[in-house]
C-alpha cells in the first residue's frame, strides 16, 4: 500500500506543479488547489498509515502505541482552512486583474507590469 | 463472516465509484457529468458508513452526514450555474 | 570608563555645532571645540597609567552568547592616536573657522567633523573586533560626508563616491578577516586576540585572513593599487584634507596594521606583501608627487608616499622597524597637517592652488612662507627636523633587514631613491611657490592670513622643530608606550639622538638630499619625460568600471527575471527539486525496514480514481467547469482517504472546504471567459514543464515512500498523554488546536479574517463584464429562484444549524470543533443565498459579516487575555467537570469560548467572501434590465 500512496502523492504533485507553470491564470489557481491537496495528503500519509484508530482517548485504554498521530492532523486542519483563505484571495485578485487587463493570459499581464 | 460481507460490499461500492468516474469522463453533456459527481457523493456516503461498520466505530457517521448535505449544496450550485450562470443573485 | 568618556564626549558634541550655528562663527567654533577639549583633558589625565604600560579597559556585556560586547581600551597606541585625533582636531577646528567662507554651512561642517572625530576615536579605542569594524565603517561614511561637503562641485561628489566605494569594499574584506580571526581564536576581544598570535599564524586560514585584512588596511591607507582615491578626495575643503587625509583617517589603515602587528605579523607572507606594497607605494607616490601642479595634489601624493614608508617599515622583519613606523606616524601627522593647512592658507589668500601660477609668494606672506618651508624641510628629511629622525631610522632599518632574502639590498636602494624624490618634491613645494619669479595671473592679491588662522600651523611647525631637536624629551615616553603596545613585549634598545656617527644611514640621507636637489634642478627634463606618458584620469576609469558592472548586472537580472511568472515558477520548482533531491541521494536504499501494509482492493480502486481525477483536471484545464468537477472528485477522494486512515476531523474539514471552494470558483468563473484560448505555450515549454513537474513528483513520491518504510518516532505521545489531564478533552486533535497550540489557531483565524477583509475591499467596485449567454450560446433561464430549490433549502437550514451546533459542542471530546461547525453554518447560509437570492437574505440577516469576524477574533483573544487576569500565561485553558441532574456529568472548558471565537470568525469570513462575490452581479443584471 505504501507504494500506491507514494504514487498517488507523486501524481498529485506533478499535476499541481504542471498546472502552476501554465500560461493562463485560471490554470494557476487550479494548480494551487491541487497543490494544497497534494501537500496535505503528503504530510498525512508520511505520518503513518494507521487504519481504524483515530486519535481519540477512550476510557481505560492506553492510546499511545497504535493510534494515528494527532499532531500532523491538527497542522493539516489549519493548513486546509488557511489554503481556502489564500485561494479565495487569489481568485478575487484574478477577477480584479481580469477587469483591468481583460485577459487571463499571464504573458500579456507581463507587459502591463513592466 | 460480517467482515467478509463488508469487504465485498465495499468493493462493489468502489466499483460503482469507478463506473461513476467513467460516466464523468465520457458523459457527452455537462449535466451528465454533474449527475455523475452527485452519484459519486452518494456512493461515498455508503462507503464511509461501511467503513464505520468495518472498524466498529461510530465516529465516521458525521462525515457521511456532512457529505450528504454538502453534496447536495454543491450539486445545486453547479446546476444553477448551468442554467443561470450566476449562482447567487 | 576613561576610554568610554574619551569617545562619548565628542559623540555627544556632534550636535553642538548644529545648535550653536546661530551664535556666529566665533561662538560656534568655541562651543564646538569644548567637547574635544574635554576629551583631550580626560586623555591627558590618563597619561601616567598609559606610560606605565597599564592599559585601561572597560567592557559592557551586550549579548554574551554571541560574543558581542561594547568594550574599550586605552593603551599606548590608542593614546598616541587619541592625541593625534583630538589635538590636530582642535587645531583644525580653529583653522576651519577662518577657512570656511560665509556661504558654507559651518554648523553642518563642524558636526560632520566631530562625527568623524568620534568615529576615529572609536576605531582606536575599541577592544571588540566587531565594534572596531563598526567605527571603521563610520569613518568611511563621515569621510564621504566631508569630502562631498561642497556638493555643488561635481568632482567633489565623484571623489567622495570613489573614496566611499574603495574604502567600503575594503571594509567588507576587513570584516571577513576580523570575523575569521575571531572564529579561529574564539574571542572577539582585541586584547585577547593579540595574545593568540601563534594560534593565528598556525591556522589554515592564515593566508586568507592576512589577505583580507591587508585589503582592508591598504584601501583605507591608500596603498598601491588602491591609492587612486586619495588625490581625488582633495576636492574636499582643506581643513578636511589636513585632518582626514593626512593625519588621521588614512592613518587608520596603518593603525590597524600596527594594532594587529603582534597577532598577524612574523611570517614570510606578511613581510613580503606588506614591505613590497609599502615600497611600491612609496616610490609611486613620490614619483607622481613631483609632477603635480596642484598644491594639494602634490601633498596628497606625498601622503601616499609617506604612508607607503610606514607600511614598508611595518613589513620589515625587525622590531626596531615597528618602532620607527610608530615614530614616523607621529612625525608625518604633525608636518603633513601643517603643510596642508599652509597650502590652504595660500589657496585662501591668493585664490588658486596651481603651482605654475603661484610664484614668489615669499615677499607677500613671509611669515607663512617660513613656516611652510620649515614643514617642507621636515618632509624632505632635513636634519634638525622630526622628519629627519624618522627617515634616519627608516634608512637604518632597511639596512639591517633580510625581508627579501638575497634581494634585500633592493630595499635600501629604492628607499634612498624614494628619499631623493621626496627631497625633490619638497624643494618644488618650497621653491616653486615661494620664489621663482613673480606670480602669474592670481585672482586675489596674496597677503598674510588672519592671525589665528596661522596659529595651528605655527603650533605644529614648532612641534616639528622641537621634536627634531630634543626628541627624547618631547616624544620619548609616548613612543615607548606606543611601541610597547605594538610589539607586546620588551622593547629593544634604540636611541633617538640626533647624531649616531658617520654611518651608512647618514650617508643615505646625504645622498638622498643631494640627489633630490639634482633632480629638482633638472626638473624640466623630468617633466618632459613624464609628459610622454598618457595622462590617465582615475576618476574616468573608476566611473567606467562602475558603469560596466552595472550594465552586466542589469543583463544578468534581465536574464533571470523577465517579469514572466512562469519563468519564476519554473526556477522555483527547479530549486525545490534540487533541494528535495539532495538528501535523498545520501540514503543507501529506497525501501526501509518497516513492514508494509497489504494492499486492499478498495484502497487500490480509490487510489486509481484519484489519479484519474487528477489527470482529468489537467486534461480539462482549458474547460473551466469540467476542471472544477474533476477537482471536486479529487477533494472527495482525499477526504475519504482521510477518513479511512483514521482522521475524522480532517475528513469533515476537507469536505466542508471542498464545497466552499466549488462555490467560490463558480462565483468567480461567471466573469471569466469560459474557456482559455486554445493557444497555450509553445510545445518546447510544455515539454520542459512536464519534465520538471514529473521529476519533482517522482522526487516527492520517493521521499514519501522512503519515509513510510522507515520507523518513525513522534512527539505526539506527550499530547496523547496530556490530552485529558491537561486539556480536559478526549479528541486529541481538537485539544491540540484550541489548547496546546491555541496560539497557532489564533493566528490562523486572524489570517482568515484578514483575507476576508482584503477580499471585501477588492470587490468594492462594480464589474464591467457580464456574459449574456452561456458558453454554448444558450440564453440563460428566466427563473432566478426555482421554487423547488428554495423550498428544500429552506427546510435544510435549521437542520444544518442543528448539526453545526452539535458538532461545535462536542468538538472537545469527539470529532468536530469550531472550524467544522463554522464551515457547515457558512455553507448552509450560502445555500440560502443560492436558493433565495441576495435581497431575500438581506432582509433576514441583520448583522454584517465584518462585525462577526471582529467579534470572533475579539472573543478568542479575550479568552487568552482572560487567563492572564488569573495570573497565568496567555491562552492557558481551564476546565472542570459539572454534574447536572438530567444531563449527567459533562465538562466545561474555557477552550469552548475560544472555539466560539473560531467559529464566529470562520462563519463571518466565509460568508463575507462568498456573499460579496455573489452580490456584485445583482446590481449589474438589474441595470441590464434582465429578469
Amino acid at each position: 500500500m505504501e507504494v500506491v500512496m507514494a504514487f498517488v502523492v507523486a501524481t498529485l504533485f506533478s499535476c499541481a506543479l504542471y498546472m502552476m507553470m501554465r500560461r493562463s491564470i485560471v490554470k494557476l489557481v487550479i494548480g494551487l488547489i491541487l497543490l494544497s491537496n497534494a501537500a496535505n495528503l503528503l504530510i498525512f500519509v508520511v505520518s503513518g498509515l494507521t487504519r481504524g484508530a483515530p486519535p481519540l482517548i477512550i476510557e481505560g485504554v492506553d492510546p499511545s502505541p497504535f493510534v494515528a498521530d494527532p499532531l500532523p492532523q491538527a497542522l493539516i486542519l489549519t493548513a486546509i482552512v488557511i489554503s481556502f483563505g489564500v485561494l479565495a484571495f487569489a481568485v478575487v485578485l484574478i477577477r480584479r486583474a481580469y477587469e483591468v487587463v481583460k485577459t487571463d493570459d499571464l504573458d500579456q499581464m507581463k507587459d502591463t507590469d513592466t | 463472516m460480517l467482515e467478509s460481507v463488508l469487504l465485498l460490499v465495499s468493493l462493489m461500492v468502489a466499483v460503482a465509484l469507478v463506473l461513476n468516474a467513467w460516466r464523468l469522463m465520457i458523459g457527452p453533456s455537462t449535466a451528465d457529468r454533474i449527475l455523475a459527481l452527485d452519484t459519486m457523493y452518494i456512493n461515498s456516503i455508503a462507503l464511509i458508513v461501511l467503513l464505520g461498520l468495518y472498524f466498529q466505530t461510530d465516529l465516521y457517521y458525521e462525515a457521511a452526514l456532512l457529505i450528504a448535505m454538502l453534496g447536495f449544496v454543491s450539486t445545486a450550485a453547479l446546476a444553477k450555474y448551468l442554467i443561470r450562470g450566476d449562482i447567487i443573485e | 570608563m576613561t576610554a568610554l568618556w574619551i569617545l562619548l564626549l565628542p559623540a555627544l558634541g556632534m550636535v553642538v555645532p548644529l545648535l550653536t550655528a546661530k551664535w556666529g562663527r566665533n561662538g560656534c567654533t568655541l562651543m564646538t571645540a569644548l567637547a574635544p577639549l574635554a576629551a583631550l583633558l580626560v586623555l591627558l589625565q590618563a597619561t601616567p597609567s598609559v606610560f606605565q604600560a597599564i592599559p585601561i579597559v572597560s567592557t559592557f556585556e551586550w549579548v554574551p552568547i554571541l560574543g558581542l560586547s561594547v568594550s574599550f581600551h586605552l593603551d599606548g597606541l590608542g593614546y598616541l592616536f587619541g592625541l593625534l585625533i583630538l589635538g590636530i582636531g582642535l587645531l583644525v577646528i580653529l583653522y576651519a573657522r577662518y577657512y570656511l567662507s560665509d556661504r558654507d554651512n559651518m554648523g553642518r561642517f563642524y558636526a560632520y567633523l566631530i562625527f568623524f572625530m568620534s568615529a576615529m576615536l572609536g576605531v582606536v579605542l575599541s577592544n571588540n573586533v566587531v565594534q572596531l569594524w563598526f567605527f571603521w565603517e563610520l569613518t568611511s561614511i563621515s569621510s564621504f560626508l566631508l569630502i562631498s561637503f561642497w556638493s555643488h562641485k561635481s568632482d567633489a561628489r565623484k571623489g567622495a563616491r570613489m573614496a566611499l566605494t574603495v574604502t567600503g569594499a575594503g571594509g567588507l574584506a576587513l570584516l571577513a578577516a576580523l570575523l575569521l580571526m575571531a572564529d579561529v581564536t574564539g574571542t572577539y576581544e582585541v586584547r585577547e586576540l593579540l595574545q593568540q598570535g601563534d594560534v593565528l599564524r598556525a591556522s589554515d586560514y592564515y593566508t586568507v585572513i592576512v589577505v583580507l585584512f591587508l585589503l582592508g588596511a591598504f584601501t583605507k591607507s591608500a596603498q598601491f593599487p588602491f591609492h587612486f582615491w586619495l588625490p581625488h578626495a582633495m576636492a574636499a575643503p582643506t581643513p578636511v584634507s589636513a585632518y582626514l587625509h593626512s593625519a588621521t583617517m588614512v592613518k587608520a589603515g596603518v593603525f590597524l596594521m600596527a594594532r594587529f602587528y603582534p597577532a598577524l605579523s612574523g611570517t614570510e607572507l606578511w613581510f613580503v606583501i606588506v614591505s613590497l606594497t609599502g615600497m611600491i607605494t612609496m616610490l609611486v607616490g613620490a614619483y607622481l608627487a613631483l609632477f603635480k601642479h596642484d598644491l594639494k595634489g602634490l601633498l596628497a601624493y606625498s601622503t601616499i608616499s609617506h604612508l607607503g614608508l610606514i607600511t614598508l617599515l611595518l613589513g620589515l622583519n625587525t622590531q626596531l622597524a615597528a618602532i620607527a613606523a610608530v615614530f614616523h606616524i607621529i612625525n608625518h601627522a604633525v608636518f603633513k597637517a601643517s603643510l596642508f593647512m599652509a597650502a590652504g592658507i595660500i589657496d585662501h589668500e591668493s585664490g588658486t592652488r596651481d603651482m605654475r601660477k603661484l610664484n614668489g609668494l615669499f615677499k607677500y606672506m613671509p611669515y607663512t612662507a617660513t613656516l611652510a618651508m620649515v614643514a617642507a624641510a621636515s618632509m624632505a628629511g632635513v636634519p634638525l627636523m622630526n622628519g629627519f629622525l624618522s627617515k634616519e631610522m627608516m634608512f637604518a632599518e632597511t639596512l639591517t633587514q633580510e625581508t627579501l632574502g638575497a634581494l634585500s639590498w633592493w630595499i635600501p636602494v629604492l628607499a634612498t631613491l624614494a628619499g631623493a624624490l621626496g627631497v625633490a618634491y619638497s624643494l618644488r613645494f618650497m621653491h616653486d611657490v615661494f620664489f621663482n619669479g613673480e606670480p602669474i595671473d592670481l585672482p586675489r592679491t596674496p597677503h598674510e592670513p588672519p592671525r589665528f588662522m596661522r596659529v595651528p600651523v605655527e603650533f605644529l611647525v614648532v612641534l616639528c622643530v622641537f621634536v627634531g631637536i630634543i626628541p627624547q624629551f618631547m616624544v620619548g615616553d609616548l613612543l615607548a608606550a606606543a611601541s610597547l603596545a605594538v610589539l607586546q613585549h620588551e622593547l629593544p634598545y634604540y636611541s633617538l639622538s640626533l647624531w649616531h656617527g658617520f654611518n651608512l644611514p647618514l650617508l643615505m640621507s646625504v645622498v638622498a638630499v643631494i640627489g633630490g636637489a639634482v633632480l629638482y634642478w633638472h626638473r624640466r627634463h623630468l617633466f618632459h619625460f613624464y609628459g610622454q606618458f598618457a595622462d590617465r584620469d582615475a576618476k574616468q576609469i573608476f566611473e567606467g568600471a562602475v558603469q560596466a558592472l552595472q550594465t552586466a548586472m542589469v543583463a544578468v537580472n534581465h536574464w533571470l527575471d523577465n517579469a514572466s511568472l512562469q519563468r519564476f515558477m519554473f526556477l522555483l520548482v527547479l530549486l525545490a527539486l534540487i533541494l528535495a533531491a539532495s538528501p535523498l541521494l545520501h540514503l543507501h536504499e529506497t525501501v526501509g525496514t518497516q513492514p508494509q501494509l497489504a494492499l486492499n482492493w478498495v484502497v487500490g480502486l480509490a487510489a486509481m480514481l484519484l489519479i484519474v481525477a487528477t489527470l482529468l483536471t489537467v486534461w480539462w484545464s482549458h474547460r473551466r467547469l469540467l476542471a472544477l468537477i474533476a477537482l471536486s472528485v479529487v477533494g472527495l477522494i482525499v477526504s475519504i482517504s482521510f477518513a479511512y486512515f483514521s482522521a475524522p476531523d480532517l475528513a469533515l474539514t476537507q469536505l466542508s472546504v471542498e464545497v466552499a471552494t466549488i462555490i467560490l470558483f463558480l462565483l468567480a468563473l461567471f466573469f471569466l471567459p469560459q474557456s482559455s484560448p486554445v493557444i497555450d505555450s509553445p510545445f518546447k515549454i510544455i515539454v520542459r514543464d512536464l519534465g520538471v513537474a514529473a521529476l519533482f513528483g517522482s522526487v516527492i513520491g520517493t521521499l514519501c515512500y522512503v519515509m513510510l518504510t522507515r520507523p518513525l518516532t513522534s512527539i505526539s505521545a506527550f499530547f496523547l498523554e496530556n490530552s485529558v489531564p491537561g486539556g480536559g478533552g478526549t479528541n486529541v486533535v481538537n485539544v491540540i488546536l484550541v489548547d496546546f497550540r491555541g496560539f497557532d489557531t489564533l493566528g490562523e483565524i486572524t489570517v482568515l479574517g484578514i483575507a476576508a477583509l482584503g477580499i471585501y475591499k477588492l470587490l468594492a467596485r462594480i464589474p464591467l463584464y457580464m456574459p449574456t449567454t452561456d458558453s454554448k450560446g444558450h440564453r440563460w433561464s428566466q427563473d432566478r429562484h426555482p421554487v423547488l430549490l428554495a423550498l428544500v433549502s429552506q427546510s435544510l437550514l435549521p437542520l444544518a444549524l442543528l448539526v453545526s451546533a452539535y458538532i461545535f459542542l462536542r468538538g472537545h471530546n469527539l470529532p468536530g470543533g469550531g472550524f467544522i461547525a463554522g464551515l457547515i453554518t457558512a455553507v448552509a447560509l450560502v445555500q440560502q443565498y443560492v436558493a433565495h437570492g441576495v435581497d431575500w437574505m438581506k432582509g433576514r440577516i441583520v448583522f454584517n459579516y465584518q462585525a462577526i469576524i471582529a467579534a470572533g477574533l475579539l472573543i478568542a483573544t479575550m479568552t487568552g487575555v482572560g487567563s492572564m487576569a488569573f495570573g497565568r500565561e496567555f491562552l492557558t485553558t481551564w476546565f472542570d467537570y459539572v454534574s447536572w441532574p438530567i444531563v449527567g456529568k459533562f465538562e466545561i472548558a474555557s477552550a469552548l469560548i475560544f472555539d466560539l471565537g473560531v467559529y464566529l470568525t470562520v462563519v463571518g469570513a466565509t460568508l463575507l467572501i462568498l456573499a460579496n462575490l455573489g452580490k456584485l452581479t445583482t446590481t449589474e443584471r438589474l441595470r441590464a434590465g434582465e429578469g
